[in-house]
């Protein structure tokens, strides 16, 4: 219990790929599942002496993906079941999330592009329910331009989505 | 929304998108791995090979944004393609191409050094896996779930492909050499050389990590142990123990052999707690037992009677202990011992029955207790107090006492001896026996007891002895008789005991009453009358009869008696007394007799109190005289005579003659004894020869009443009986008292036809009639 202890205030060095370090306790990087691995699988006589390369996250992104482990470093790990049920389930996000989510739209998505790559699955979910509040309610056209996108059907193609689809529709 | 761009600081990443550059980049990372991981991994190589793979997956333009969020719900089925399978791909060519060396180079070893190879290589393979499937964990979490949530069979997470791998290319291949290993070291241990076994732990555990479940790789199952593992183990292992135990058994004693297979069986028992799976404990132990206890079981049932006929209890035990473990292993030597018991208590009771009308009833229960008491010792020791052991033993009890050379001459004998040593036991005696000891005893009687079957008889005589103990009051101690009761209740229910309780309570009733005749005596004004006691005893209950002669009491007597019946009637109206005068008995002062420095004391007969009352009046009586006076007949008078005579209290002439008419009687002034109070009240040999005699024909007319009630009882119940039914009904009911003939029933049933209790319908069916 006491070595487990030491272990996780224990200090780590990461390295975004763009040169900057930054040091972090040894549980707030094992929020990351794919660090969490690689420490356990290097050594302890590896730990600690190098920095962490983190080769597809940038230092701006990676301070806000530290930021959020830092508040999530004493969550307990969630069970296969939960998992299952909640994220099926809701959309709704903790308050300190979702003042956390509130950044401009390319930061949002590197974000979870970072979370899948870091395998940090709670951070993932926050970020993919984020985006999809922001697609709730919307019509195809207003989705659109929430995200810059280019309509690419063809009229009759349009026309043929809506036909499969209108068992769905509000009435 | 690609990934960033790669900067100067990690090792040069492949082109993403292209397979084989990004598996050349992969491969160099996992042979490190794979055969050089003692030398470490840093993390830069690591982040760089997780790196790659992840970018791999993610690399096609197709992908995008939609696919991270489709990814992430986990849901769709359908929509993003997933990248991934080429990589797995290489990844499985790969480990079938490391394996596929491997079996090379195991070729160049055999036995131990083969063994040695193989756990050497497993363990560096599977640490090498758990590296590799952490390394692959972002194929593990898209491509590979997606492949297995829609289902498709041969693809697994990339560790347990390592084990699939291992399994279909170098297991399949080596597997039945390194069995041979193993089965050689197994060998070589049973003959007594130390070797490593942990190495064979270590196989062990190896094939059973190989079972993996094909519908759900989370679960193992043993399959493949148990084919490759533990089928060649069990059939070496027979093979070992048949051709063992076969050289075993011709070179030793049976007694031998037993210590061998017990210490061989302990050995194996042994050998799955150091070094094998547990799984194998039953299987090998079954195996065992049928190659190192049931081959063999007929040469050891042979042995059992030799054991038995020497008292070799300790390795009875040891024959018991193994004969157990094989199923109907001990049924064989239950009969023999249920035979040998029955031989041993016949031959005991033979040896004390040279003449049965001499027997002593003590030498007869006691050589039944001793045969009984040995083998149950037996049975608790040597067979752990195996309830079907006590049954047989039980068996044979039951058969020996109720059948054997004493009960020839009636078969009777057994309850009569037994009801005959309980009477001596619970009778005042000399040879005072301490409380603790009687109680003991009692308790061994009902041992004897409960295999007893004409319980009934028992209970006839029990019940004659009791009675003549109460009346004559020389029973021993009113708690000795108590717990006897209530011993035979428990055998046997308030039925059996009922009169018998009955008996004790008159007694105690009388008691009282005695003290209230007293009270009313002494309230009368008049001359001091007898001291006399009364027992007033109810007729059902004791098993008397009254007298077979006729009787006239002397005077004295008939008035205290006349006052006494008064007393009663006063009290109980409307009961009727009986007197039983051959039970009567008193004492009289001689006061006559020359030279006798005190007068003695003539314990009597009422009889023989008659007789020598009537010399108060003259010296010489003749027979006809007393005859007439007592009204005594002359099979009463007889023997009250004899007695008088044998004692020489009177004196006949003419001298030597028998009573009987024309002899005259005459008081003996000479008597001499040595005690002051003589008993005269003796009864005689033919005597009790003729209550036996008596006792043998009511129980046969008892049965008969027993078998009519059991009868009525259960057609009562059941209303509508078949014949035979009815029968084995019957039997059942009355076997806890005696053993019914099927004819006495049948012969019942006719009387009851008769009595028209019963009626004959259709079909051989009986009805009741109310």
């Amino acid at each position: 219990m006491a070595e487990n202890k030491d272990k996780s205030t224990q200090k780590v060095t990461l390295a975004s790929n763009d040169g900057h370090h930054i040091e972090v306790e040894r549980c707030v990087a094992e929020r990351s599942i794919l660090i969490k691995n690689m420490l356990e699988d290097v050594g302890d006589e590896v730990v600690g002496n190098d920095a962490i390369p983190i080769p597809n996250v940038n230092d701006q992104v990676l301070r806000k993906v530290v930021e959020w482990c830092e508040k999530h470093k004493h969550d307990a790990p969630q069970t296969q079941e939960e998992e299952n049920d909640n994220r099926k389930k809701t959309t709704e996000i903790e308050e300190w999330d979702q003042k956390f989510m509130q950044v401009d739209q390319e930061m949002l998505f590197e974000i979870i592009l970072a979370a899948n790559y870091l395998d940090i699955k709670a951070l993932l979910d926050v970020g993919c329910k984020t985006v999809a509040n922001m697609i709730k309610g919307k019509s195809p056209e207003e989705i659109r331009k929430t995200f810059n996108i280019t309509n690419d059907f063809t009229a009759e193609e349009e026309e043929q989505i809506r036909r499969e689809n209108e068992w769905a529709e509000d009435r | 929304m690609a990934p960033a761009a790669m900067s100067g600081l990690m090792p040069a990443q492949p082109v993403k998108d292209d397979i084989d550059n990004t598996w050349q980049y992969v491969q160099s990372g996992i042979t490190r791995i794979m055969t050089n991981l003692q030398g470490g991994v840093d993390m830069g190589t690591y982040m760089g090979i997780y790196t790659a793979v992840h970018n791999f997956c993610t690399s096609q333009k197709a992908v995008g944004i939609s696919a991270v969020s489709n990814i992430s719900t986990g849901q769709s089925h359908r929509g993003a393609h997933l990248l991934g399978e080429d990589l797995y791909k290489k990844l499985t060519e790969y480990l079938t191409a490391h394996l596929k060396q491997l079996v090379v180079e195991s070729r160049a070893h055999t036995d131990e050094a083969l063994l040695a190879f193989y756990i050497r290589e497993w363990h560096r393979y599977t640490v090498a896996a758990k590296y590799i499937h952490h390394l692959f964990r972002y194929l593990n979490r898209h491509w590979v779930k997606r492949e297995m949530d829609e289902g498709k069979k041969q693809v697994y997470d990339v560790y347990t492909l390592h084990l699939v791998r291992w399994r279909d290319v170098l297991f399949a291949e080596v597997s039945g050499k390194v069995m041979d290993a193993v089965l050689k070291l197994v060998e070589k241990q049973r003959n007594g050389e130390t070797i490593e076994y942990n190495q064979i732990k270590q196989v062990v555990d190896s094939f059973v990590s190989l079972g993996l479940d094909e519908g759900d790789s989370t679960k193992i199952t043993l399959d493949v142990y148990r084919f490759h593992f533990e089928r060649p183990f069990l059939d070496a292992t027979k093979a070992f123990y048949q051709n063992e135990s076969k050289q075993f058994v011709a070179e030793n004693s049976v007694v031998e052999y037993m210590k061998k297979a017990e210490a061989r069986l302990d050995e194996e028992e042994e050998r799955v707690k150091m070094y094998l799976h547990p799984d194998i404990g039953i299987p090998l132990k079954k195996a065992c037992n049928q190659v190192l206890i049931a081959e063999h079981s007929a040469i050891l049932r042979d042995e059992f009677q030799v054991l038995l006929d020497n008292d070799r209890e300790e390795d009875m035990a040891r024959m018991y202990s193994l004969l157990s473990r094989i199923p109907d292993g001990l049924e064989p030597l239950r009969a023999k011992f249920e035979a040998h018991v029955r031989k041993a208590g016949l031959a005991a009771v033979a040896k004390v029955a040279s003449d049965v009308d001499k027997l002593e009833p003590k030498v007869y229960v006691d050589a039944l207790l001793e045969i009984h008491t040995q083998y149950q010792g037996l049975v608790k020791r040597a067979f752990t107090d195996e309830p079907e052991f006590t049954r047989s033993l039980d068996n044979a009890c039951r058969e020996f006492v109720n059948r054997n050379d004493v009960c020839k001459s009636g078969t009777n004998k057994s309850p009569e001896l037994l009801a005959k040593y309980t009477d001596i036991l619970l009778r005042k005696s000399s040879t005072g026996v301490e409380e603790a000891e009687l109680e003991n005893t009692l308790t061994q009687i009902m041992t004897v007891f409960k295999y007893i079957e004409d319980k009934d008889v028992f209970q006839k005589y029990y019940a004659r002895m009791l009675a003549r103990r109460l009346v004559h009051s020389n029973s021993s101690s009113d708690d000795a008789e108590t717990s006897m009761i209530s011993k035979l209740k428990e055998a046997c229910g308030f039925e059996y005991t009922n009169k018998l309780q009955r008996m004790f309570q008159d007694m105690q009733i009388s008691k009282d009453l005695n003290a209230g005749f007293k009270e009313h005596v002494a309230a009368l004004s008049g001359p001091k009358g007898l001291d006399s006691s009364y027992s007033i005893l109810g007729t059902g209950f004791w098993p008397l009869t009254a007298p077979n002669t006729t009787f006239d009491p002397p005077a004295e007597i008939d008035k205290d008696c006349q006052l006494f019946s008064r007393f009663y009637r006063n009290k109980h109206e409307g009961r009727k007394l009986t007197w039983l005068w051959q039970l009567c008995k008193g004492e009289v002062k001689a006061t006559y007799i020359k030279n006798a420095k005190m007068p003695y004391t003539f314990q009597v007969s009422i009889y023989q109190m008659a007789v020598l009352l009537l010399f108060n009046e003259k010296d010489k009586i003749t027979y006809e005289e007393i005859a007439s006076t007592t009204q005594l007949n002359n099979e009463a008078l007889d023997p009250s005579l004899n007695i008088l005579l044998k004692a020489k209290v009177l004196n006949v002439s003419p001298e030597g003659a028998k009573p009987g008419p024309n002899a005259t009687f005459g008081l003996n002034y000479d008597f001499k004894n040595k005690k002051f109070r003589v008993n005269l009240n003796v009864g005689m040999k033919s005597e009790t020869k003729q209550e036996e005699a008596e006792t043998n024909k009511t129980i046969e007319e008892d049965r008969k009443l027993l078998l009519q009630s059991a009868i009525v009882r259960i057609m009562k119940a059941r209303k509508r009986m078949k014949h035979q039914q009815l029968v084995s009904e019957t039997i059942n009911q009355i076997r806890q008292r005696f053993v019914p003939k099927v004819s006495d029933i049948k012969k019942c049933i006719e009387i009851l036809l008769d009595k028209e209790y019963l009626e004959r319908l259709d079909d051989d069916d009986l009805g009741y009639l109310a």
